[in-house]
């Protein structure tokens, strides 16, 4: 009478075995490394993904993920599972810099190194962080921007979300360079959600205000093309340089098209490859920095061409 | 009764066959499996859904449902974590636990009382204390200037007798519910009641207030579990808990829980979250793809629910 259930139950058995079986062989020999993403279906990680698994393949290592989805014990629960595997190494994108800290002392106490990427942890046993060299990029976006406007000019800063660091860091390293001009002046410096909408709104304010403003500074792409739309409609294209930053393709096209004076491409493929590149060093014995980053480049007019995705 | 329970006895011990069944398949595949390490790896990971899982279970042998059990622990570890750092670590988990019986009160006065269908009671729970969560965390994680107090990091990952507190406490509260549960005329109340609600009451069960007690110990347990997630995150996480109403629900189901209420034993829901668990680790162990996961741990849920329905069309 209960032969139906048995058969769900095994059906519900032989589906993971199924799975289970129809992956590769477990090669016992070859290095394997783990990567903790935060998230799985995110593009940017998509891309960083990938970058690790080709550098892995040639460097003739296994990569074994496991995925937490912005869940942070899921994303404990992945690392602990991969220090079960045997793994040699884990690269962790941790999904904040407290809350997944248990992860990386459970690698701690299984000696094995722990590199995060892109975001990065406070906790003590983070072996590397691998990511962009925040106030560098806002200095480089300073001087580009500084140059082309000969020094002198208002300028308008639409930020990142308050209190998130990386945007506080892209931010003070471009009113840092700034300061050293005299000409210019900072006439606005907004905090905001990172969307294309809040970029409209906000650069028409500033326009309103400023209708001589020579600069904006959007501090990623999608405010950027907001921006860019606001300074259109006030017809200031060409007279209000916008710049942005990702290099997303919408941005290379406004590049192109000279509605964005510029953009900052940071390639989360590389990225990826850095992060198992700098694990081998440290795996080899080498001695790494506990901060390495990020190779950014900027993309403007004079090498838009060659950025551009092939059609 | 008696009767039907001796019938049903080799089905009744399936949730405890297919997870054996699992653990052999997995060691056979991998003999990273088996390893010490591995087995404190999935107690500890089972540890909070289990004490979600128990609480979950009294609601659901009780005729309910609880979607709200992700957000409750949530809550109750902001709550627990911003008291903690004002008032002490005691004061803290109480407040904690408070808190999250407080919701299951809530949820059981409006359902049992007001005759509220218990899914959308506890959708709107859901969503309303995900709200109050980002509205008294400010939408970011409390961890304090310093860190929360020491002692209480250190329970989210230390041991006693070699096992984690954060196992023990699973493994307490199972032997003292199931003494509520199973040897009790309360716990044979909650069973009269989720099993024929109608006939319970003409043989004099509050079915009112019993199906309301089942919410406040889903919620309190809930908040157990939120104030262990806190420890285990070093932190209180406002974003914290989500789908764990699923999951909860799909290994009380795993466990041979019937959905009509009035079936469900306790160390079965967890040996459901322990299919669960178990599941995740050796897909991670055997490095399965994490899009096939999902497919896997989605075909899981469907078998539970088909099995569930082809024994209730069998017993008919």
């Amino acid at each position: 009478m209960f032969k139906p259930r048995m058969i769900a139950l095994a059906a519900a058995l032989i589906a993971p075995a199924a799975l289970a079986l129809a992956t590769p062989a477990i090669a016992q020999q070859k290095t394997t490394i783990g990567v903790s993403l935060a998230q799985d279906d995110n593009p940017f990680y998509i891309a960083m993904l990938r970058g690790i698994r080709a550098r892995a393949e040639e460097l003739g290592w296994d990569v074994a993920t496991v995925s937490a989805n912005e869940d942070k014990l899921k994303q404990i629960n992945g690392v602990q599972d991969l220090i079960a595997r045997g793994v040699k190494g884990i690269l962790i994108s941790p999904i904040d810099s407290v809350g997944v800290n248990a992860a990386y002392d459970a690698a701690a106490a299984a000696k094995i190194p722990i590199v995060s990427v892109a975001r990065g942890s406070a906790s003590p046993n983070q072996t590397i962080h691998v990511a962009m060299d925040e106030k560098q990029i806002g200095r480089d976006i300073a001087e580009w921007t500084a140059k082309k406007l000969n020094g002198k000019g208002k300028v308008g800063l639409l930020m990142g979300p308050s209190g998130a660091p990386t945007f506080k860091n892209l931010g003070d390293g471009y009113s840092e360079v700034m300061a050293k001009y005299p000409g210019i002046e900072i006439v606005f410096r907004g905090d905001g959600p990172l969307t294309r909408e809040r970029g409209v709104k906000q650069a028409e304010d500033v326009l309103v205000a400023n209708p001589d403003l020579a600069a904006i500074y959007a501090a990623n792409d999608d405010v950027a093309l907001g921006a860019m739309q606001a300074v259109n409609a006030a017809s200031r294209k060409g007279k209000t340089l916008v710049t942005g930053m990702n290099g997303v393709p919408p941005a290379l096209r406004a590049v192109k098209e000279a509605n964005l004076a510029m953009t900052v491409e940071l390639n989360p493929a590389e990225w990826g490859r850095l992060g198992v590149d700098v694990l081998a060093s440290f795996l080899k014995g080498d001695k790494v920095e506990p901060r390495v980053f990020i190779k950014h480049v900027i993309i403007d007019s004079s090498n838009i061409d060659a950025k551009l995705p092939k059609t | 009764m008696k009767g039907k329970g001796r019938r049903w006895n080799l089905a009744g011990q399936m949730p405890l066959v297919s997870l054996i069944v699992l653990c052999v398949a997995t060691a056979l595949l991998t003999n990273r499996f088996l390893s010490p390490f591995n087995v404190t790896n999935i107690l500890v990971q089972s540890s909070i859904m289990a004490v979600i899982a128990m609480g979950m279970t009294f609601v659901i042998v009780g005729g309910g449902f609880d979607l709200s059990v992700g957000s409750t622990a949530a809550l109750s570890g902001c709550i627990a974590s911003m008291v903690m750092l004002e008032a002490g670590i005691a004061a803290g988990v109480a407040a904690g636990i408070i808190a999250g019986a407080a919701v299951g009160l809530a949820n059981g006065l409006v359902i049992a009382f007001l005759n509220v269908n218990p899914f959308i009671t506890t959708l709107g729970t859901m969503v309303l204390v995900r709200g109050v969560v980002f509205l008294i965390t400010g939408g970011a994680p409390v961890s304090g200037e310093a860190g929360l107090p020491s002692e209480f990091v250190a329970f989210g990952s230390d041991r006693f007798l070699g096992i984690h507190y954060l196992v023990w406490i699973p493994a307490v509260l199972l032997a003292v519910l199931s003494f509520v549960m199973h040897a009790t005329p309360y716990g044979r109340r909650i069973y009269a009641t989720g099993g024929a609600r109608e006939a319970a009451y003409l043989s004099g069960v509050p079915v009112r207030k019993v199906i309301a007690s089942t919410y406040v110990w889903c919620g309190a347990l809930a908040g157990v579990a939120g104030v262990m997630l806190a420890a285990r995150l070093q932190s209180g996480q406002p974003t914290a808990g989500e789908f764990y109403e699923l999951t909860a629900i799909a290994a009380v189901v795993l466990g041979g829980a019937s959905l009509q209420g009035g079936e469900g034993t306790l160390y079965k829901s967890v040996i459901g979250v322990f299919i669960m668990i178990v599941l995740g680790n050796a897909l991670n162990l055997l490095n399965v793809d994490s899009y096939w996961q999902r497919v896997a741990v989605g075909a899981v849920i469907i078998a539970a629910a088909a099995a569930e329905r082809l024994r209730s069309r069998g017993s008919r």
